[in-house]
């Protein structure tokens, strides 16, 4: 019985599904709070499930991990595709600087105008 | 406390229309298809013959899309830089994460020493084993995170030292892909003997690039975290 769970198709089912659970979960939080560091904080959520979404469908059963070891000694086929995984690599530290960026801007605006509402703003002068 | 107060209506709006986009967009992504690997199978084979680097994915980051890293870093650089210029500087701050802790300020000093090499060692077995420079670079940042909670206000980053590891091995990185352009084929080619798979000195220009990488990765993660935690201003 646990030999069906253990097929491609359905691990990509289950990763598919996951991740857009978890893209859902950060969409929701962007849209919905006022705080400006929870929403940066659900975008970096949104990054972490199209990080698991890249990494995951590019997993297949019975293959490794495209590395040498004692046990795998010599590069063939039956490794996983190195490309998605050098990428998501970059993106990952594209993230960090993007979200640390936001981070400091969030903090100069509290420390200008000591507020971080986004329903508070009013700096260009709107009515509201 | 009432859960009436808690949740507002335009919450309960927006997890209905994301959940109805959710369950929408489902089939679409469930029918997805993978394309073939042809590109990684490719590159696999190329790297049996042209790099002698064990970890195939380094050498994807290091070697075939060298220039790609090169941007990663290069925004990474100016994110930093833009920081710097906002929350100006790091004089006369007040460290806001110092943790009054006997245990933590006495067990700092056995554990700063042993980060600092494990930090090392991953940066260096990039090319052999899961690991390499960014990674290596966040876990020596990782250890002066550590200093940062234990010492508190009494721990001073010397900043001369931080900007020239960041600018040589920046300037390290830069060199060695023009070097690559002068005496092999293209930017970030290898020009030194590729020694045998799976020894410590082996795959040629990867482990230099990976090592300027880590030292430039870890300059700028430990400036980013002194930057976030001395925040608060003086008096």
């Amino acid at each position: 019985m646990l030999d069906s769970f253990n097929q491609t198709p359905f691990l990509h089912s289950v990763i598919t599904i996951g991740s857009l659970l978890i893209f859902a979960i950060g969409l929701v939080g962007a849209l919905t709070k006022k705080n400006l560091f929870k929403i940066f904080l659900s975008f970096a959520i949104i990054e972490s499930s199209l990080f698991i979404y890249f990494i995951g469908m590019h997993f297949e059963v019975g293959k490794v991990a495209p590395i040498l070891t004692n046990e795998v000694t010599e590069f063939s086929t039956n490794m996983v595709d190195p490309v998605p995984q050098a990428m998501i690599l970059t993106t990952i530290v594209i993230a960090i600087a993007v979200l640390a960026l936001a981070l400091s801007f969030i903090i100069n605006y509290f420390k200008l105008t000591n507020n971080m509402r986004v329903d508070e703003m009013n700096e260009l002068g709107e009515d509201r | 406390m009432n859960l009436k107060k808690e949740i507002r209506v335009s919450t309960l709006f927006v997890s209905l229309v994301v959940s109805v986009m959710t369950i929408l967009l489902l089939p679409i992504f469930l029918d997805f298809d993978l394309t073939s690997n042809s590109l990684g199978s490719t590159l696999l084979t190329l790297n049996k013959n042209q790099t002698s680097s064990a970890n195939v994915v380094t050498s994807v980051v290091t070697y075939f899309r060298g220039f790609d890293t090169l941007g990663e870093v290069t925004i990474l650089f100016l994110s930093i830089f833009g920081i710097g210029l906002g929350l100006d500087g790091y004089k006369d701050k007040l460290n806001i994460f110092a943790y009054e802790n006997e245990l933590l300020k006495i067990a700092v000093d056995v554990l700063f020493p042993l980060i600092i090499l494990f930090g090392f060692y991953i940066i260096i077995h990039g090319h052999l084993s899961p690991g390499g420079g960014f990674q290596g670079g966040v876990i020596i940042a990782s250890a002066f995170l550590l200093m940062f909670l234990a010492k508190g206000d009494s721990f001073e980053l010397n900043h001369k030292i931080i900007s020239l590891a960041e600018a040589l091995s920046g300037a390290g990185f830069i060199l060695l892909g023009v070097l690559g352009l002068i005496l092999a084929d293209r930017f970030f080619g290898n020009f030194l003997p590729l020694g045998s798979v799976s020894n410590l000195f082996s795959g040629g220009v990867i482990p230099l690039i990976y090592i300027f990488v880590g030292i430039k990765v870890s300059a700028e993660i430990t400036a980013l975290v002194e930057y976030f935690i001395r925040i608060k201003d003086v008096g």
